[in-house]
């Protein structure tokens, strides 16, 4: 622990989650993205990382200099802002019963271990339950804690895969595409606050908690646009269109001059503005002006955006797009992301500074609660909390901690 | 069964996906979601008032006589709401929202930017009403910052947001958008969340909350690690295709039948080595050439070949079940065919049975998660237009059917859309 930041305090009151008690057993990010943001709406959250190793998010990086260090890994600094870390070891029987007594003062447990592991280690809901019987307690895993695939295993690749979004991403003459940000892992955390929270509400209201099994197959497949009705209502399958969206014209990604835009006509009655903004009067035809015709048109439709598009440039295409009432958008990558003026008027991102990984920009709140403000911590070093938050209750339970070292539970 | 929201009610202005994905997961939870169209401005997910043939997501392709009530992607999205037909532009219409607020915990809306202000109903005016509301306002870049008057949909969201700009089959050519228009679960699941944490916070300080959820800032909020590589590296990330940028094989290879695929990562050495063993080439499992991560990377290519060989005439589903048992990840490519029919999936319910007057039955996916003691099914089919006029008018706000029979007639409410 560095000298100037050697205390992290509990994040100040009035926070639209302050009071609410989470402990976290996550692993990269499908439990730690849906604590994170509690943590900076102002609950306490409290990280149990394996000792010596921690999160795995530790280890996956990216890391600056491509230098390999658990604690400058970005995915880590990231998913983890405003929680306090401690190490313990849940195989060993004091390990446990340390777990256990963190549990009587906890609101909420978020874990994404897999699916039967705690069970295994006596600490599921059943056993959680009877230490303190009102508990919420959110189990997040690939495929679900029941079903014939709960324990089979998943990267990124394969939950892309089964979650169906992969085989409607891509080109039709080509195989189906993942997507490089971890989407679907990080969807089912946004949805895991929701059900985590929802169990809570149902617990101020009637003292009762209960346990939620919430997967990341789940997740995806829920969200493949009316994938899931129309093969209900019609019985045909959802296919590729590469960045033609629906397979029409002006709905997708287009190259300009030095990159790429988000050529989004919208419904029929902005279709004029389309022949004003690329100063192409034959665009204005009216058979392209719904969109079916924007299907059936759609390579003449683009050979007649082509030159506009490519003697511009993508921030000003996007910019008198909009200016024309046009939801344009444009291929940004994090390098344009930081530099934008409209997040700084947001004051979206924050600074913040970690001793061993350094100072850097950090992407901000999903949502601004107005007057109140995000509660913003630097990610937590390896077990540096075990002190603070351990060494009451080894005492309380009599044991010795240089036994708990030496053994490594902690 | 219990429902966990079931003492909390919500007056949903939201349209097309963002903001119905996020009160769907809440309505799917017991709150009480009443939805407000307008018949001259019907939720554009009903599709056209006379949509042309072969267009639109009908039962058997038939948009039938009523065919906003029969769209899929709308049904999809509105069980367990209430539904409602009100024009905000009339004075009557505005004298019943005003006494619905008075009655509701939450306002949602994703207008452009400073309609509902227009309209009369800013923060400061909603909480003369309900001095306790909440209210979630999500344009597509929020409610300040200089792009605050643009508009943009779920699939600029995903381009604005930097996903994208890393996705594709190689960078030498070019990106490739999504299959779905992300932004808009995205920002509608964190609505869903910014409402329980909203009333979380009221119901411990009794104060009153207003969220501004730009779609755009709510997006990014995903890309985090991403953001901070580029500061750490200078670089911005690239798109490594399907292959990962550390462990190797890893891709997606062709099996039995019409674009039929399977996903395999070899993400260890012990991995590799029993994954060697399935596709019956044992020997270069030995090969020095493969024999850790960082040599397995280098000769990646070499490896597909060999790989596809293996696949290209089994079925995916055989193909997963054999490495998953030999502990390697691996997962069929699932079409929505496939996920409908999955036992899998059966067995977790994900899709369930939505009786609906305008369609008959249909399977409809459910909330996607499971909770012990609180159930999320659907109760109810998505609500016809104005389906629910008489009993939020008259039971729930208590108006009398002599003013209920004049927002009829004016026009203001209804069951059929203006153009029908």
């Amino acid at each position: 622990m560095s000298e100037n930041d050697s205390t992290i305090q509990n994040s100040p009151e009035p926070n639209l989650l302050s009071g609410i008690s989470v402990i976290e057993l996550g692993d990269e990010i499908s439990a730690a993205y849906c604590t994170k943001m509690m943590a900076y709406l102002g609950a306490d959250v409290l990280k149990i990382e394996r000792p010596l190793v921690g999160d795995s998010a530790r280890s996956v990086g990216p890391f600056p200099d491509s230098a390999p260090n658990i604690e400058k890994s970005a995915l880590f600094l990231y998913l983890n802002t405003g929680k306090k870390s401690i190490t313990l070891n849940l195989e060993s029987s004091s390990g446990q019963k340390i777990f256990k007594s963190l549990i009587e003062q906890a609101d909420l447990v978020v874990e994404n271990l897999p699916p039967g592991k705690l069970e295994s280690l006596n600490l599921d809901y059943i056993h959680l339950s009877s230490i303190n019987p009102d508990i919420v307690m959110t189990s997040v895993s690939d495929f679900g804690q029941t079903g014939p695939y709960k324990n089979y295993k998943a990267t990124p690749l394969q939950h892309y895969a089964f979650g169906g979004l992969m085989y409607i991403t891509g080109l039709p003459d080509r195989e189906p595409l993942q997507m490089k940000p971890r989407l679907p892992e990080y969807g089912v955390a946004q949805n895991a606050f929701v059900a985590s929270l929802s169990a809570l509400w149902y617990r101020d209201s009637t003292g009762i908690g209960q346990h939620v099994d919430i997967s990341t197959a789940e997740y995806s497949a829920s969200i493949l646009e009316n994938g899931l009705s129309m093969y209900s209502y019609t019985g045909n399958k959802l296919g590729r269109s590469g960045n033609k969206g629906y397979g029409r014209a002006a709905w997708g990604i287009y190259t300009c001059k030095d990159g790429f835009v988000g050529v989004i006509a919208g419904p029929e009655h902005k279709w004029s503005a389309m022949a004003e903004l690329m100063d192409e009067p034959r665009l204005a035809d009216e058979k392209y002006t719904e969109r079916s015709g924007r299907q059936i048109y759609a390579e003449e439709i683009e050979t007649l955006m082509e030159p506009w598009l490519m003697s511009h440039n993508k921030q000003e295409i996007f910019e008198q797009a909009q200016k024309l009432g046009l939801a344009f958008a444009y291929v940004a990558t994090p390098e344009d992301i930081l530099n934008w003026e409209h997040l700084d008027n947001r004051g979206y991102f924050t600074e913040i500074s970690h001793p061993n990984a350094g100072s850097y920009k950090y992407a901000g709140a999903a949502f601004q609660a107005e007057g109140i403000e995000p509660y913003w911590q630097r990610a937590p070093i390896l077990g540096e909390h075990n002190d603070e938050v351990l060494l009451p209750i080894i005492e309380n339970l009599k044991m010795d901690i240089q036994d708990l070292k030496l053994e490594k539970t902690i | 069964m219990a429902l966990a929201l079931q003492d909390i009610r919500i007056v949903d202005l939201s349209r097309i996906w963002a903001g119905p994905y996020g009160t769907k997961l809440l309505a799917d939870m017991g709150a009480e979601v009443v939805k407000i169209e307008a018949l001259d401005r019907l939720d554009p997910h009903r599709g056209a008032v006379r949509p042309q043939a072969g267009t639109g997501n009908y039962p058997d392709g038939e948009p039938g006589n009523d065919p906003w009530n029969r769209n899929g992607w709308f049904n999809s999205l509105h069980q367990n709401k209430y539904g409602i037909t009100l024009n905000l532009s009339h004075a009557q219409g505005k004298e019943v929202f005003r006494e619905l607020i008075a009655m509701s915990d939450v306002v949602i809306e994703n207008f452009r930017r400073g309609v509902l202000d227009r309209l009369g109903f800013t923060y400061e005016e909603l909480k003369k009403i309900r001095p306790d509301i909440v209210v979630v306002s999500m344009p597509a870049f929020g409610n300040k910052g200089i792009w605050k008057d643009y508009i943009q949909y779920g699939i600029g969201q995903e381009q604005l947001a930097g996903v994208d700009s890393m996705g594709g089959y190689s960078v030498a050519e070019g990106p490739i958008k999504s299959g779905i228009n992300h932004g808009d679960p995205i920002t509608g699941s964190h609505a869903a969340g910014a409402i329980l944490a909203s009333l979380m916070y009221r119901r411990r300080t009794g104060k009153s909350v207003f969220i501004d959820l730009s779609q755009l800032d709510s997006s990014i909020s995903l890309m985090g690690e991403h953001l901070l590589d580029f500061q750490m590296s200078g670089k911005n990330p690239t798109t490594t295709g399907n292959q990962h940028h550390s462990f190797a094989p890893q891709g997606v290879f062709p099996c039995s039948g019409e674009d039929e695929w399977v996903a395999i990562s070899v993400t260890s050495d012990s991995e590799w080595q029993k994954f060697a063993e399935a596709i019956g080439h044992p020997d270069i499992g030995l090969n020095t050439r493969f024999a850790d991560s960082f040599s397995r990377k280098q000769n990646e290519p070499e490896l597909f070949p060999l790989i596809t060989e293996w696949t290209e005439n089994k079925n995916k589903f055989e193909i997963t079940n054999t490495l998953q048992i030999a502990g390697i990840p691996a997962a069929p490519v699932m079409t929505n065919e496939d996920i409908y029919d999955d036992p899998h999936y059966q067995s977790r319910s994900l899709m369930e049975i939505s009786d609906h007057p305008s369609t008959d039955i249909q399977l409809l996916p459910g909330v996607g998660w499971k909770m012990s003691k609180t159930t999320s099914e659907i109760r109810w089919h998505a609500p016809r237009l104005g389906e629910h006029n008489e009993f939020i008018f008259r039971d729930l706000v208590g108006l009398s059917e002599d003013y209920i029979a004049s927002l009829i007639n004016e026009g203001v409410s209804g069951t059929q859309p203006v153009g029908a």
